[in-house]
């Protein structure tokens, strides 16, 4: 699986601009460049996208998004014996709806003219401007039917990748999260990077007993609670696994960290220092628990041996001033947290060896600043958080290092940023459009879309990858007709 | 109190019984007797009633106006512990006017040694979710600090950040948020306030 061949391969590079596919997209971005520089006009990227329930006409205005040249994929009706017909159709939904939201293939519609009988004919969907086909087929018994998705390169008119997927029945609790595995693993066959379908966003929100942990797939499907404590939860964080989120909450008298089983959503203590505990993140190999703690009278970023159950080690050391909300790097040799120590809150980058914090986020003499919230990026190249304009949190990222700072969003309050496995997309809290919710951002694009609609919903936290096999017990087969072309 | 009072109405419903069995073995017995005869001795028996029942209503009395006095007390301690104190944007510093406030809880935290509090730290909505547990913290121990300092046992507090949680006015403006930032102080333990101590 040469994969890193793909990263010379001229379809990724601007070359591809040359066929006709490329000069449509091309002819788009440009498009949408004008539309950008011309700052006050709404209207044509709405036209654009006519699929997108909101555009970011905000973030587009005086803040740069580079245009995008997104390959076209088409993705004709599944075929299916008559009996699969509706699970068909859901699984191709699932599917569109997931490449369009990964942002990095443009979704294509086909007409209902369309020939798919006999080969597969290049030439056509050259024409229509696809630069991928994606072919799909449910075959198979009707308790265990396999999704079987071919992708087809149109310009080099060449099969690129096939494999089977075992589909659950469609009422199974699994099926979507094994649709979004198969779309993913699509999104790698084209890009060389996995998509972020198959995963969830842990956030808090209000319910009758108080503030409690909520999880929804990263459409906006499967949402439910998880939490049970009528109480006060705050700060989810998932495991690199998948299977359980730590969060803090007031279920007891003194505030400690919990942890959430996913299946069953069940909660057990895992952290309780004398004082407040809060602000628990997981290593990234899950082996340590970083966390923050009241220690006389402020807080101190801690990290607890979750493999020995002991052992809780502190990082900071700064009197008089608090630190939180500590985010590993992917290397888990770094960390980045919020202090107020110089007076104002800032965003630090510190060893987990030795001691010292370098100052990240700018320090204005003399303002109200307010820099909160950080995330490092499983990528490891950037780390968001938000901070004030004008008293009003917006989202930013900066470099590990200082440098590169760039505003994301504009438009109402924005805060609390979380990655996407993709370090690509970003989760926040936000009011924009008026309603409060919780919306996804392409850091690349600027496209947005509404996650969550709710007043309360926040402190967001996006999982890692979901294997599906980890999830549910059902396996999204290990293909054996994972032959390359 | 309670107890008291049911010891004299069982006492002067024991007189009450003589009276009525006393009574009850003359009538058979009318003629020779005359009347004054037992006058004297009931006299006395009513007077002794008159004056025990004269002393329990001054007793019920007095034992009111003590139980007045000490709930006029008691609400003035209670008020004097449940007053907020307010603080700055961002800070967990002790203004002025929280001082004053602090100094009456000194008073009152001496006179009655036995109060024990919860001293909860809370903060407007502006900042972080996150940042704010950590200040409504700093403004919790900060209040502790200083009741401390005027040396009431540190035992007596326990301190709990609320964060942004727990709004006094759910607004979003100037005055919300100055109302909103502050400490709050729920008794865990009332002592003996009205036995002075």
């Amino acid at each position: 699986m040469l994969r890193t061949a793909r990263l010379a391969d001229p379809r990724q590079s601007p070359a591809r601009l040359g066929t006709v596919g490329g000069v449509r997209a091309a002819l788009g971005a440009t498009a949408l460049l004008i539309g950008g520089a011309l700052a006050l006009a709404p209207a044509p990227a709405t036209a654009q996208e006519p699929e997108r329930d909101s555009i970011p006409t905000d973030v587009r205005v005086g803040i740069l998004y580079q245009p995008v040249y997104r390959p076209g994929i088409v993705m004709p009706v599944i075929a299916a014996p008559p009996e699969f017909t509706e699970l068909a159709d859901s699984v191709r939904t699932v599917i569109l709806r997931d490449l369009d939201y990964g942002d990095r293939l443009e979704v294509m519609s086909v007409g209902d003219d369309v020939p798919l009988e006999g080969p597969v004919n290049y030439g056509l969907w050259d024409q229509l401007g696809a630069v991928w086909l994606l072919l799909g087929a449910i075959e198979g018994p009707a308790d265990a039917a396999t999704l079987r998705l071919s992708l087809h390169d149109v310009v080099y008119r060449l099969l690129q990748d096939v494999r089977a997927f075992e589909l659950p029945p469609l009422q199974h609790p699994a099926f979507r999260m094994a649709v979004h595995s198969a779309a993913d693993q699509v999104v790698r066959w084209a890009t060389s990077s996995t998509g972020i379908a198959a995963t969830r966003i842990a956030y808090v929100d209000r319910s009758p007993g108080g503030l409690e942990v909520f999880v929804v797939d990263n459409d906006g499907f499967g949402l439910r609670r998880l939490s049970n404590d009528s109480s006060i939860a705050y700060s989810p964080a998932w495991s690199p696994s998948g299977d359980r989120i730590a969060y803090m909450s007031y279920k007891s008298d003194d505030p400690a960290i919990y942890e959430l089983a996913i299946n069953p959503g069940t909660s057990s203590l895992l952290v309780d220092l004398p004082g407040m505990d809060l602000t628990p993140t997981y290593s990234p190999d899950g082996t340590l628990l970083a966390f923050a703690a009241t220690v006389e009278g402020r807080t101190e970023v801690y990290t607890y041996n979750l493999a020995e159950r002991c052992c809780a080690r502190r990082l900071t050391y700064a009197r008089f001033a608090n630190s939180l909300s500590p985010t590993f790097s992917p290397d888990g040799k770094r960390f980045a947290f919020n202090s107020d120590r110089l007076g104002q809150l800032h965003v630090f980058v510190q060893s987990t060896q030795d001691g010292s914090a370098e100052l990240i986020t700018r320090y204005i003499y003399d303002q109200s600043v307010h820099n909160a919230a950080p995330d490092w990026s499983p990528t490891g190249d950037r780390i968001a958080f938000h901070g004030w304009v004008e008293g009003v949190p917006q989202i930013f990222t900066v470099a590990p290092d200082g440098r590169g700072l760039r505003q994301l969003t504009q438009e109402g309050r924005n805060e609390d940023p979380s990655w996407a496995p993709d370090g690509r997309h970003i989760v926040f809290a936000s009011t924009r459009g008026g309603t409060a919710g919780l919306w996804v951002l392409d850091v690349v694009s600027g496209r947005v879309r509404r996650l969550v609609r709710s007043a309360e919903a926040r402190l967001p936290d996006w999982s890692g990858r979901l294997d599906s096999t980890s999830l549910v017990g059902v396996r999204a087969a290990a293909g054996p007709n994972r032959d390359n072309p | 109190m309670v107890i008291n009072f049911r010891r004299e109405v069982s006492w002067l419903s024991a007189i009450a019984l003589t009276l009525v069995v006393a009574g009850c073995a003359r009538a058979p017995a009318p003629e020779p007797e005359p009347p004054p005869e037992p006058e004297p001795q009931v006299q006395p028996r009513d007077e002794a009633a008159e004056r025990a029942a004269r002393e329990a209503e001054e007793q019920r009395r007095r034992e009111e106006e003590e139980l007045r006095r000490l709930e006029t007390e008691r609400r003035r301690v209670l008020s004097v512990i449940g007053e907020r104190v307010h603080f700055d944007f961002d800070k967990s510093d002790i203004r002025p006017d929280a001082e004053e406030v602090l100094q009456r809880k000194v008073s009152v935290l001496r006179e009655y040694p036995g109060i024990r509090l919860r001293i909860e730290g809370h903060c407007d909505e502006r900042g972080s979710n996150e940042y704010n547990l950590a200040l409504g913290q700093r403004r919790a121990e900060s209040v502790r600090r200083y009741l401390m300092s005027y040396g009431i046992d540190a035992g007596r507090f326990t301190t709990i950040s609320y964060g942004e949680e727990r709004p006094l006015m759910d607004a979003h403006n100037e005055e919300a948020w100055a109302q909103n930032r502050r400490a709050e102080f729920p008794v865990t333990d009332h002592g003996r306030i009205g036995a002075g101590e």
